[in-house]
């Protein structure tokens, strides 16, 4: 038996699989993708970012995925297009309004907003339905987007800083505007409560504020002087306003963890083991739902990292990740092999505890549920 | 308008049998003949009244083809020409007639032995069927009759499996069958010529999905086989000689060798002389890897897979056997089955689908308690894993094909149209092309423009190119002038007066006329000189002449001006024009009749005049 000719499915990778994830799902979409959100528990959006003519399509999960008790008696392990559209331009961001069909996007070129009607069940298109008019008609990043958890449907937005505004979908009506002078582009935008919200900068300061006041912003300046390094944030969702804790994370790979209320304060970082810093542009961190104390961040290469952040201390040290999922970079679709492939985004599902999904710049889309080492070898997990 | 109708029987929303109707070019043809297997009941077969509400089928079809020996795409066919009554011919290629039989003969069993049914087709019904097949070679055209050909393409799939092009005269279709684009462990991917049918079918049910790779298929089997190899378990794998077995089989081998595991992989014999006979048979068939393989050494020699002996289901520890039949319904699977199903620790995995009836279906849909022969119960302790490996193509796969084959129109059976919207704008906008979706039991009739090839003679082909304007292209028509001669079977295309010569005619002329009143109290010659004047001013860039016979002439138009008998301030303008220039003309009236209202200006009563031309009103 010639083993060359079998080594394209039983690399290391492959075989090492085999304990380290109890489901892997491998996809291969015609185009890549920058986004990925949930528009349900059972199905996410993702949409192309080429230049011109693009598609927004809403993927179901696999049901062998989602099947718990029967799962060994479903053998669908397929991804079905519930919904698809047409847009005119790349979709760089990609916003679910919850407890609505309804998504908005930006291009990434202009603060502008494009809103869609995700479809229902009697028709499988997804229709662009309106626009809502951000304050630059020429951006460099585009703008962030985030709806508001809960009462009518409400999207916070903004390029900069100074331009973050909240404006109500249906009337178009602005509702709230982020009262600062500060131009500093934003690199993420996301309500930690129903009325409070965080903004992250690319220089590492973030802005907290409640849109019920006009009061002026809480500001934390950037753990790092350094200009030339980009930073990105994310906030845990937790149920108390006191477990909510904030990450930073750089493009030279410093990862800085701060507690909301005294976001100056001391917390905990490290040096994160990223194999490629400072040549990113599409990082993204994100705290797991519901496992204590982990992250996840990609965006440095063809791989995305959890980190179990409890083992931090104050004084940056370097850091081993808890978790790596090399898919993307291991079964890379890539034809061009000097432009290594990239994970363009990934994220997690809501209640699943170990359960990713993760996008790259090749197009593929990867489901994974890892298993974590220290718990392997034991009974298996839930 | 030529068309071709296309109705894909059956009724309502279901999915799970082929079968579809096409008339093209005055042919009929029924593509695939399958049995619902969700049925009991006559819902299964495919519904033949709308060919004809009694009597056979044999005047009514030209012929029938058949894609591959999957039941729900021939399970039906010796209903159909036995029971029903067909005898033209069935087309299937050389591996489909070889298979077929064997999977007819085993669903006719289950059926009638297992489940007790009487309104079924017999074995010699089955024999009898098979007597009217015609076997297909791939890329070979086949004559049907005088006008219809077929041809198969390799679809992938299954051995066997085939795309066909079906052509009468200009006209052409083809139908897909269930096809893989990706090449397979042990069969190539679908392949087509840029053909350009007129209308491209093809199924619609993975056509919205995005299929999971088969890395990750093949790593789940490991996984769940390894698991219970570790735990002390045995796994039972209930194939079919030519479906999986091959494949699974390589890849236990290749991962038992990577990971230098010692428990013993069986299969049994008959498994493996089937096996090798028809691979040997249809080794072309199969994919390069294979093909290799093959000619090296026999398909199923492997250092860590030995063959089965009825014993062995006895032995201690752990043990990997694959046996047949593939759904658990008879034979040492199911012996194998029965002996190891008390035991949690064990496994069975089930590669495909299995039919209503077998003891494989009835563990896939959840049941731990089966009724065995003389009442005995068997408790079903041991894992039961479904995984399904069958190669289909998918969302992706639809677009590929249709950019090889460059379809005019596509058509897609067996979806529900609201959930196929977005494929269908994606294909109309990608490839410029309508997309059709007809229910089942619905005829979708498409227009076609079959091109007709006709002869030029070569001066009117001068003539033309002489005139000057863009070289022919094909994307581009260019319209031309000429007389068609239809002579027995030729088509001949020359010049009028060419045509008229081979006639024997002279050439007449048809010439319009129409009068136009003015008021104008001028002379006649003077008011022709006005118009003349006026229109040299207006209609620039067209020639306009004024001849001392009296007559202006536009182009081709002759204008003469005369005046009433009864009112010398009454003008009668005298417009005439051949054929040719009939849309010219109706341009050329409105400037003379703006021009009279220009002459009446004088009058007091400044009435808008309705002015009927042609009884189309011209303002």
């Amino acid at each position: 038996m010639e083993d060359a000719e079998f080594e394209d499915i039983l690399d290391d990778w492959f075989i090492e699989s085999l304990k380290t994830y109890k489901d892997l799902h491998v996809y291969q979409l015609e185009h890549p993708t920058q986004v990925l959100e949930w528009t349900s528990g059972k199905s996410v959006c993702v949409a192309g970012y080429s230049q011109s003519k693009n598609e927004i399509l809403e993927l179901r999960l696999p049901l062998k995925l989602l099947a718990d008790e029967n799962k060994s008696l479903c053998a669908e392990r397929d991804f079905k297009v519930s919904h698809g559209g047409f847009t005119d331009g790349p979709v760089r961001c990609l916003t679910h309004i919850p407890g609505t069909r309804c998504a908005v996007t930006n291009d990434g070129l202009s603060s502008d907003l494009q809103v869609w009607d995700l479809g229902g069940e009697e028709s499988d298109v997804i229709r662009r339905t309106g626009s809502i008019k951000g304050k630059r008609s020429a951006s460099e990043r585009g703008s962030r987007i985030a709806a508001r958890p809960s009462s009518a449907p409400q999207v916070l937005h903004g390029a900069q800083i100074s331009d973050v505004q909240l404006t109500e979908l249906a009337s178009g009506e602005t509702l709230y505007k982020l009262e600062t002078d500060s131009a500093d582009p934003l690199s993420s935008l996301q309500f930690v409560s129903d009325t409070v919200f965080l903004a992250g900068c690319c220089n590492g300061s973030v802005y907290v504020a409640d849109t019920r006041t006009s009061a002026p912003p809480q500001l934390s300046h950037s753990p790092s002087s350094d200009e030339s390094v980009i930073w990105w944030t994310d906030a845990a969702a937790g149920p108390h306003p006191s477990s909510r804790r904030v990450i930073r994370v750089s493009s030279s790979g410093q990862a800085v963890v701060s507690d909301l209320r005294n976001l100056g304060g001391a917390g905990c970082q490290a040096q994160l083991d990223v194999q490629t810093p400072g040549r990113c542009s599409q990082v993204k961190v994100s705290w797991a739902p519901t496992l204590d104390d982990c992250i996840s961040v990609s965006g440095f290469s063809g791989v995305v990292q959890i980190y179990n952040t409890c083992l931090w201390g104050a004084e940056p040290q370097e850091a081993r990740p808890l978790f790596e999922h090399r898919g993307h970079a291991v079964s890379s679709q890539q034809t061009d092999d000097s432009v290594p492939t990239v994970v363009t985004s990934h994220i997690w599902h809501p209640e699943r505890p170990r359960t990713l999904l993760s996008a790259a710049s090749d197009g593929s889309v990867h489901v994974w549920d890892w298993v974590d080492p220290d718990r392997q070898g034991g009974s298996p997990t839930p | 308008m030529p068309e071709i109708k296309v109705t894909p029987l059956g009724a309502g929303q279901d999915v799970g049998r082929s079968c579809i109707l096409v008339s093209i070019g005055g042919k009929n043809i029924m593509l695939d003949c399958g049995m619902h297997m969700g049925y009991n009941d006559d819902r299964r077969f495919p519904d033949f009244s709308y060919i004809t509400q009694n009597g056979r089928l044999t005047d009514f079809l030209d012929c029938v083809i058949i894609s591959h020996f999957h039941l729900d795409h021939c399970g039906a066919l010796p209903y159909m020409s036995e029971m029903v009554g067909y005898d033209g011919p069935i087309y299937m290629t050389h591996p489909t007639k070889a298979i077929c039989p064997i999977l007819l003969e085993d669903f006719r069993k289950i059926t009638v032995d297992k489940k007790g049914e009487t309104n079924f087709f017999t074995s010699q019904m089955i024999k009898d069927c098979m007597k009217k097949v015609i076997p297909l070679n791939l890329h070979q055209t086949v004559q049907v009759d005088d006008e219809l050909e077929i041809k198969a393409y390799y679809a992938g799939h299954v051995l066997g499996a085939a795309m066909v092009h079906i052509k009468v005269g200009s006209e052409s279709v083809v139908y897909t069958g269930d096809y893989n684009m990706t090449p397979d462990r042990h069969l190539g991917a679908a392949w087509i010529d840029k053909c350009r049918p007129d209308i491209l079918i093809s199924e619609s049910t993975y056509a919205t999905t995005i299929r999971d790779s088969k890395r990750c298929r093949e790593r789940d089997f490991l996984k769940k086989v390894h698991e219970s190899i570790e735990r002390g378990g045995k796994v039972l794998i209930p194939v079919f000689a030519l479906g999986r077995a091959q494949e699974l089989c390589i890849l236990l081998e290749t991962f038992w060798e990577r990971m230098n595991l010692k428990a013993p992989i069986y299969f049994s014999t008959g498994l493996t002389e089937k096996a090798n006979h028809y691979y040997k048979l249809f080794i072309t068939w199969t994919n390069q890897k294979i093909r290799k393989t093959f000619v090296q050494r026999n398909m199923f020699e492997f250092k860590h897979i030995k063959a089965f002996d009825r014993s062995y289901a006895d032995n201690p520890g752990p043990m990997v056997v694959f046996a047949t039949p593939g759904m658990l319904h008879a034979g040492q699977s199911l012996q194998i089955f029965k002996k190891w199903a008390g035991n949690e620790k064990n496994m069975v995995i089930m590669p495909g689908y299995c039919v209503q009836g077998t003891i494989g279906h009835k563990i896939l849909n959840g049941q731990r308690k089966l009724e065995m022969e003389g009442r005995a119960t068997l408790d079903v302790k041991l894992q039961v894993e479904y995984m399904s490996f069958s190669a289909h193509a998918d969302a992706k796969g639809i677009m590929q094909l249709i950019r090889m084959a460059e379809p005019r129109n596509m058509l897609l059976v067996h979806g529900e149209a609201v959930k196929m919207e977005f494929l269908k704008g994606k294909i109309e906008q990608e490839f410029s092309i309508d997309c059709y979706m007809p229910a089942n039991g619905e005829t979708t009739t498409v227009t076609t423009n079959p091109s007709v090839p006709v002869d030029i003679s070569l001066n009117l082909l001068k003539r033309e190119m002489a005139l000057g304007g863009p070289l022919p292209d094909p994307k581009k028509p260019r319209t031309m002038h000429g007389t068609l001669i239809m002579k027995e079977n030729s088509l001949k295309l020359v010049s009028s007066e060419q045509a008229l010569k081979e006639l024997g005619l002279n050439e007449h002329q048809l010439r319009f006329t129409c009068h136009v009143q003015l008021q104008d109290p001028h002379s006649d010659a003077d008011t022709l000189h006005r118009i003349y004047t006026h229109l040299k001013s207006v209609l620039k860039g067209y020639t306009i002449q004024h001849l001392p016979d009296g007559t202006v002439i536009v182009e081709s138009i002759v204008i003469k001006v005369s005046s009433s008998a009864e009112d010398s301030n009454t003008k009668v303008l005298l417009l005439s024009w051949s054929y040719q220039v009939k849309t010219w003309t109706l341009f050329l009236e409105r400037f003379v009749i703006i021009y009279s209202f220009k002459c009446s200006e004088q009058q007091q009563d400044r009435e808008l005049i309705d002015i009927q031309w042609g009884g189309k009103k011209i303002h």
